[in-house]
């Protein structure tokens, strides 16, 4: 009944996501609410939030392949499995809030690679092959041990790079001195390892077969492990916002109070910090609880949620922040606003391509041989 | 060499005229044929006459005489400046329109729009009006991130985008410290207008005007569909296609109270030259570092 529920839900998603496809499709970006002022929504937001996934995913497959950690032993396939979906998702949205989708390719052949986002392009396009060939070998664990080995070790490297990548994608702006932090490549591998740990508690925690049979402390690890990554991120927030208003910065601190009291401080105080770091903190803070799988689950999923909610608190304040003062109201414009909500085809995307991921991730649990109980009986 | 008194000797008004009717004449005869100038002309084009120099002559004169000057130069020997006097712009946006106008600007995408802010309390209460091109910076924080080279500096110093490479990432408007470019959504001024059949407007009239090309970068650029620059950035370029034949930056020639200036900085004799050199001039948020090649005079 319970699965019922799952694919009828992935599946309304997908046919959801499908007419804003076709809304992208047919209108092209006209039918999008960011425009050239807050020039990146939610796609971007949740191409960072997927992609995080995607790192913090494949570091806990190599608790598996490389460090060879007991409490992970057989992980490591859905782990992968699920940094593929996860990539992909995050991929999609970057791919489809281009404005040229269909010249895509010249990122590869005519790369600049003085550009962070080239650099990032390659990189994930490299760790999405090495993803691929690693999930594929691990169907002959035996015979590819070494080389499983060797791939998660330039993997693992790839992960930190990659997180670290995106954080650097935003921090070398200095004209959006919010996002113009040096510590930020540093803290975007704490949050794609804090976001990987999320998802592996929501599925374990929800998917009976997906932990293997140290499911119990599986659920504790990840659950000391999350709630350690969200003190860590919690700090990072304190000390990236304290000291942006004390320094007094006016672009940063405008950015600040856009996050704390602007029209959308619901996203962070209610979302990112109440659902997304303090319950969650309350329900792991419990060895008790946080090992019960549905409280592990519930824990997961709104540590995602707060995941998502701080990506678009990054992305859209930087950017409703007027490069110069007058700009708000020089020309008159839709697509010359300082304030975003994304509009519904742009969540209808969203929304698909997750329901997508979903989907994919449902059938390949009940079809393929994902699981730790496939990876001991091959 | 002296002038000979039989020589005709044109006035402003003619001349202004003349070169209007040029630009007029040089647009139509390309929208209908259709056929693309190079961007980066290896040959001068015929420029326009000038008058010989006279002492009180109208600015813009002067600028075209230095402007036709300048081209006679190797491309990499030119220092494109802009100077924008704040005490003579009235804020009347003219510039503002005419650039809209030359580029055929669609909805939301603005290369020079005017700031404007008030200072101090009453009674002692002014405004202040600051138009924004793009600052052409010497180190253009846009260029870098580019992931495709799609944008660059020319050796004249001019910023430019090309949007058959360009794959719209926007990444480069994150980047620009004064929100001097935009993206071309697609978006037309006939949308969802009634179809009235009016000159100017409704959706059968003023759909001509839409569909007519812009000439950036010496070519045409007809609006058909979702044809680029629709999902590319765009900016301010100096009007580049303008300034390879001889004739000044639209917002220079439309600028009421000729507030803004335009000129080689290379050339010492150069009005832009003179104006730079003044202890009043500044630069918006040098802070930054990106030496732009736009000066403030106050």
């Amino acid at each position: 009944m319970k699965r019922r529920i799952f694919y009828g839900l992935a599946v309304l998603t997908v046919l959801f996501g499908l007419w804003g496809i076709y809304e992208r499709v047919a209108f092209g970006h006209r039918h999008a609410s960011y425009g050239s002022y807050v020039v990146w929504g939610l796609w971007v937001a949740l191409y960072l939030f997927f992609a995080g996934i995607a790192a913090g995913t494949f570091v806990f497959a190599t608790l598996d392949y490389l460090f060879r950690v007991p409490a992970f032993a057989r992980t490591g396939r859905l782990s992968l499995f699920l940094t593929l979906i996860a990539l992909g998702a995050g991929l999609l949205h970057i791919w489809l809030d281009l404005g040229r989708p269909e010249l895509v390719w010249k990122v590869y052949l005519q790369p600049n690679f003085n550009s962070v986002m080239a650099q990032i392009v390659w990189g994930y396009t490299i760790f999405g092959l090495l993803s691929l060939i690693m999930l594929g070998m691990s169907f002959r664990p035996q015979r590819y041990a070494g080389w499983l080995k060797l791939l998660s070790a330039i993997g693992l490297l790839l992960a930190l790079f990659l997180s670290g990548g995106v954080g650097a994608l935003l921090g070398v702006q200095a004209a959006r001195p919010f996002w113009h932090v040096g510590l930020f490549p540093v803290q975007f591998p704490f949050f794609s390892l804090a976001s990987g740990a999320a998802l592996l508690l929501f599925v374990y925690g929800l998917f009976d077969r997906a932990a293997n049979e140290h499911r119990h402390s599986l659920l504790h690890v990840l659950a000391i492990l999350t709630l350690v990554l969200q003190l860590i991120k919690l700090y990072f927030l304190w000390a990236d916002f304290s000291q942006s208003v004390y320094g007094g910065v006016p672009m940063n601190v405008a950015a600040v109070r856009a996050v704390l009291f602007g029209r959308y401080w619901w996203a962070f105080w209610i979302l990112q910090i109440f659902l997304g770091s303090l319950v969650p903190i309350i329900i792991l803070i419990w060895p008790r609880l946080a090992t019960r799988p549905s409280w592990a689950a519930l824990a997961g999923f709104l540590v995602l949620l707060g995941f998502a909610a701080a990506r678009a608190n990054i992305v859209f304040p930087a950017l409703g922040v007027p490069e110069l003062p007058q700009l708000i109201g020089a020309f008159h414009s839709i697509r010359l606003q300082f304030s975003y909500f994304p509009s519904l085809m742009e969540w209808a995307l969203s929304v698909g391509i997750s329901g997508l991921a979903g989907l994919i991730f449902l059938i390949g649990y009940d079809r393929l041989p994902l699981t730790p109980a496939h990876v001991r009986t091959a | 060499m002296a002038e000979s008194p039989e020589k005709f000797i044109p006035g402003r008004r003619d001349l202004l005229a003349k070169i209007a009717s040029t630009v007029f004449a040089g647009l139509v005869a390309r929208a209908i044929v259709g056929e693309p100038a190079p961007a980066e002309a290896a040959t001068l084009p015929e420029l326009p006459p000038l008058p010989p120099a006279q002492p009180d002559e109208d600015p813009l004169i002067r600028m075209m005489r230095d402007l036709q000057r300048a081209l006679q130069k190797p491309l990499e020997q030119r220092r494109w400046v802009m100077v924008i006097d704040l005490r003579k712009c009235v804020g009347c946006h003219a510039c503002t329109i005419s650039c809209v106008a030359e580029n055929k600007l669609p909805p939301g995408v603005v290369y020079r729009v005017v700031l404007e802010e008030e200072i101090g309390t009453y009674p002692y209460v002014t405004r202040r009006f600051i138009p924004r091109p793009c600052m052409q910076c010497d180190r253009p924080p846009c260029v870098p991130v580019c992931p495709v080279y799609a944008t660059w500096k020319r050796p004249d110093g001019i910023v430019v985008i090309d949007y058959h490479e360009c794959i719209g990432c926007r990444y480069c408007i994150t980047a620009c410290p004064y929100g001097a470019r935009t993206f071309d959504f697609g978006d037309r001024y006939t949308e969802g207008t009634p179809g009235a059949q009016a000159f100017l407007v409704g959706e059968e009239g003023a759909s001509v005007y839409e569909v007519s090309p812009a000439f950036e970068y010496g070519r045409p650029w007809p609006r058909r569909g979702e044809a680029q620059p629709v999902g590319n950035t765009r900016k301010c370029h100096f009007c580049l296609h303008r300034i390879e034949r001889g004739l000044l930056p639209q917002c220079v020639v439309t600028c009421i109270g000729r507030a803004t200036y335009f000129g080689d900085a290379n050339d010492p004799d150069n009005l832009v030259s003179e104006l730079i050199a003044r202890p009043n001039v500044i630069r918006l948020k040098e802070e930054m570092g990106a030496e732009p090649k736009v000066y403030y005079l106050l």
